[in-house]
């Protein structure tokens, strides 16, 4: 159902160039999906290059009672930038500019639609790189890396993308354009940069931010750890942050994952181990011998069956290239993934893991694990056929056995990718009816017309003070 | 086959569709995405597209074709992807599909380019005669310009004088192509071919001048043509125990021969077994003349890179020759040249090759080598329009 007014496109082609507003049926249906796999449907797209430009958009779309979708990459996993019921989509992805960069805090400004890696390798001639590295660090955005509050390998020890926002500038629904926030380390006043972060664009359009660098550690050690057990594996991460370590990542890949991950890079993964974990420790080279050697020492406990160590950076990044290249590698195993991002306590994650095999068995499906170990941030992949309507369905209630089991163990939903659509009915499972009605009322203040990115996030049609707990609705088609 | 495809020629399959998970990886690797930002201008979009219309939910409209015309087929998103869609031959297929609707003016011209005149290698000869003394002439200034400046660079005393067919009396026989291209505006290329896989050991044996290999044409939405031109050269080559290219983009395309006719049982077999013994000339243990080729700045071409990983190799010839490799700092993106991409993206075409031509003068190198003719006709235009005085070559040139 397209609800956007039949004279939009002529509107929004006065405010920008017409290659940059997109109204053939075929190419938005291009913008109704993102990396997940919910689809909706963009009654409009538009492609603004300057903060006035999504400014107007923004006040066009609210004369014209449309819905605002911002979108990054687009490599979102739960949704957040699928457009419902015709909404107009935002896409960021022409806002590339790192605007100024200040080696002495160290901080740079830049637009959304820098990508991450790009951000990085634009600061390495001064030994500074950003720390959060989601996986698809490549391809995603700053600016989705905002909404999300992203995660990566590295955030065990850096912390997540809310820690390396120091400011942002904000476009709200009547266009208006909100300072918050700066390199100055403590402003005034409510922290609203911190309910922005991780909004999932249901509060208005970032269009700048100031982002923490972060010095290039002087050493580096990386090794991947091979265990005949996912039992084993889970054991030795516990107990390396239980001797008193914190890597810099420690990430988790099971026996199927590390298959198709090793068909792509053929980094000579060991394909016979039942998982594998790669540990990197960074900092002083004291410090990294120290940390190195309890890794090897616990890891021989552990019952590791090798540890290969990363011999140089190219070694370092072929091991990194396979770890991240997992969730795209998964077409090799079938068509579509199912992804869960829930974060359980650490010394529960053996018993969860042993679950979600369980669960697997249980609904006949097969479940690839690679996961951010280190902070119990687990990511089941139920892979799956859509073309397959009987698998689909037990696709849904695997995910919802998932969940249940996580949030037993005291878990929460999402560790970085978001609640978008795919979790927004999971959200009473953690949070109860006045912990819910906080949230909405928090977001209503800053789009009290409900403009940005509708139905996401917050069960139903929840306003400030109304009720939330029903299940909300979606357009038919929209959810697995 | 199904839903809204037109069952009268190829259409991208549906397993292929189905081995992309949409994670968007390949989004940075593709240059028209990172020049525009657009979802329609990336490999990810484009599968969107073809499965929109595989799923009869979007028909092969303009739309349809202006994502798939503006895909230089760099083919650099097969790199980037982990699940190892096969993209190259999804958008040879959608733009097959695309090619019947198109406006009656430019498909005329491309169909007497690529159907009628390209499979007919004496027609292609005469043709390079005729351009040779309009260039002599200086008639051909008289021509309307109407696409950038890439062309093809014929001289009428390279055409008059005679190519060696045959050097070489010891070792495996190579069949060494001579091309369309290559063998009417980069002779002095296939003399050095000649030369040097005759040098490492080869009895080396070139066949007939103007002969295209067909990529062109199976590049821009006919697959018959280029299925045609395929058994031509088969019959040619076939029997040889390798066959050596000294094109990117044709020897990326010969070893997809086995594909390209796997459904025409009288020759599936032998179009196989050439596929197999396929080899750009790079990927030959070549016995470089040591030499001082000095600084060299490195151009690879798409498809060297992606879908035949060829990286190292010329590097390696290089430096065996005395060169000392500059590497460019743009990452190996495409430059723009793309088969007739200059012709159907003239703007974006423009764009690539400027940064390439930049990317290429930034290393300060007098010499840049090249690997592909389409890359070289390109990439001397770009030289010349940002006024850089630099010489072009292929590896194989600067090592023989």
């Amino acid at each position: 159902m397209l609800l956007r007014p039949p004279s939009a496109a002529d509107r929004f082609r006065a405010l920008l160039d017409d290659e940059w507003v997109i109204d053939a049926p075929l190419e938005r249906l291009l913008y109704g999906r993102d990396g997940s796999i919910a689809e909706g449907e963009a009654g409009l797209v538009v492609l603004p290059e300057t903060r006035q430009e999504v400014s107007a958009c923004v006040r066009l779309a609210a004369e014209l009672g449309m819905a605002v979708v911002p979108r990054g990459s687009g490599t979102g996993l739960a949704g957040g930038a699928v457009p419902l019921e015709g909404a107009l989509v935002l896409a960021l992805s022409r806002m590339t500019r790192i605007v100024e960069i200040d080696e002495d805090v160290p901080c740079a400004w830049v637009e959304p639609g820098v990508l991450n890696l790009d951000l990085s390798e634009a600061v390495r001639h001064l030994g500074l790189h950003y720390a959060p590295d989601p996986s698809s660090q490549a391809a995603c955005s700053i600016g989705g890396n905002v909404s999300t509050n992203a995660g990566g390998p590295h955030c065990l020890k850096y912390g997540v993308t809310s820690e390396h926002v120091l400011g942002l500038e904000v476009v709200l629904a009547a266009g208006e354009v909100l300072a918050l926030g700066g390199p100055a380390p403590d402003a005034p006043g409510y922290d609203l940069r911190g309910l922005v972060v991780g909004s999932e664009g249901t509060v208005g359009v970032v269009t700048e931010i100031c982002v923490r660098l972060t010095p290039n550690p002087p050493a580096v050690y990386t090794a991947l750890c091979d265990f005949a057990s996912v039992r084993a594996a889970g054991e030795f991460v516990s107990a390396v942050i239980a001797e008193g370590v914190v890597p810099a990542a420690m990430e988790m890949m099971d026996e199927v994952m590390i298959a198709a991950v090793e068909q792509f890079v053929g980094a000579g993964l060991p394909l016979d181990a039942a998982a594998v974990v790669l540990v990197e420790a960074d900092g002083s080279p004291a410090d990294v011998a120290r940390q190195a050697a309890v890794v090897q020492r616990v890891g021989r406990a552990h019952g590791a069956r090798m540890i290969r160590v990363a011999a140089d950076e190219e070694e370092r990044a072929l091991l990194w290239k396979a770890r991240k290249s997992a969730f795209g590698a998964v077409a090799r195993v079938a068509p579509n993934y199912y992804l869960h991002d829930c974060v359980v306590p650490r010394t529960r994650l053996v018993e969860v893991l042993e679950e979600i095999g369980r669960i697997a068995e249980r609904h006949d499906l097969v479940i690839m694990n690679v996961f951010h170990a280190g902070d119990g941030n687990l990511h089941p992949l139920i892979a799956f056929d859509r073309r397959n309507a009987d698998q689909v369905a037990r696709v849904a209630a695997a995910g919802r056995d998932i969940i249940e089991a996580c949030v037993a163990v005291g878990g929460v939903l999402s560790g970085e990718h978001g609640i978008g659509l795919e979790k927004r009915d999971y959200m009473p499972l953690t949070f109860n009816e006045d912990d819910l009605r906080a949230q909405a009322c928090a977001r209503d203040a800053l789009d009290p017309a409900g403009r940005f990115n509708p139905h996401k996030v917050l069960p139903g049609a929840a306003r400030c003070g109304e009720a939330v707990l029903e299940a909300g609705h979606l357009p038919e088609g929209t959810w697995l | 086959m199904s839903a809204g495809w037109n069952s009268s020629t190829r259409a991208p399959d549906a397993e292929d569709i189905a081995s992309c998970v949409a994670c968007g990886l390949c989004l940075p690797a593709c240059p028209t995405f990172r020049l525009t930002g657009r979802e329609t201008a990336s490999p990810r979009g484009r599968i969107a597209a073809m499965r929109a219309v595989d799923e009869g939910r979007g028909e092969v409209d303009g739309s349809f074709r202006t994502m798939m015309d503006e895909c230089l087929a760099c083919r650099a998103c097969e790199t980037a992807c982990p699940s190892g869609v096969p993209f190259g031959r999804m958008v040879e297929a959608a733009r097959a599909q695309a090619e019947p609707g198109r406006a009656p003016r430019g498909r005329l011209g491309r169909r007497a380019g690529l159907v009628w005149l390209l499979p007919r290698r004496r027609a292609v000869m005469t043709a390079a005669w005729v351009a040779g003394l309009g260039a002599a002439t200086r008639l051909d200034r008289a021509l309307p310009r109407r696409h950038g400046t890439a062309r093809p660079p014929v001289r009428l005393r390279e055409l008059a004088r005679p190519l060696p067919r045959a050097q070489g009396d010891q070792g495996p026989a190579a069949a060494v192509l001579a091309g369309c291209v290559v063998s009417v505006a980069y002779r002095p290329l296939l003399r050095a071919t000649m030369r040097l896989v005759a040098a490492s050991g080869h009895r080396a044996r070139m066949t007939a001048p103007g002969g295209c290999c067909g990529a062109l044409a199976m590049h821009h939405g006919h697959p018959e043509a280029a299925q045609t031109m395929a058994r031509q050269r088969i019959a040619e080559v076939d029997g040889a125990d390798v066959v050596v290219v000294n094109a990117a983009g044709c020897s990326a395309h010969m070893k997809t021969y086995g594909e390209l006719l796997a459904d025409d049982p009288r020759w599936a077999e032998r179009a196989a077994r050439v596929a197999a013994r396929t080899r750009d000339v790079l990927e030959l243990d070549l016995a470089a003349r040591e030499g001082s080729v000095g600084a060299v700045a490195m151009h690879d071409a798409c498809h060297h890179l992606n879908g035949q990983g060829i990286r190292e190799q010329p590097r390696a010839l290089l430096r065996a020759a005395g060169g000392e490799v500059r590497e460019l700092a743009d990452g190996g993106r495409c430059c723009g040249a793309a088969g007739l991409y200059g012709v159907t993206q003239p703007e974006l075409s423009a764009r690539l090759r400027r940064l390439k031509a930049e990317a290429i003068a930034a290393t300060g190198a007098p010499v840049v080598a090249v690997a592909n003719p389409g890359c070289a006709m390109q990439i001397t235009a770009g030289l010349a329009e940002i006024g850089a005085a630099v010489r072009l070559a292929h590896p194989v040139e600067l090592a023989g």
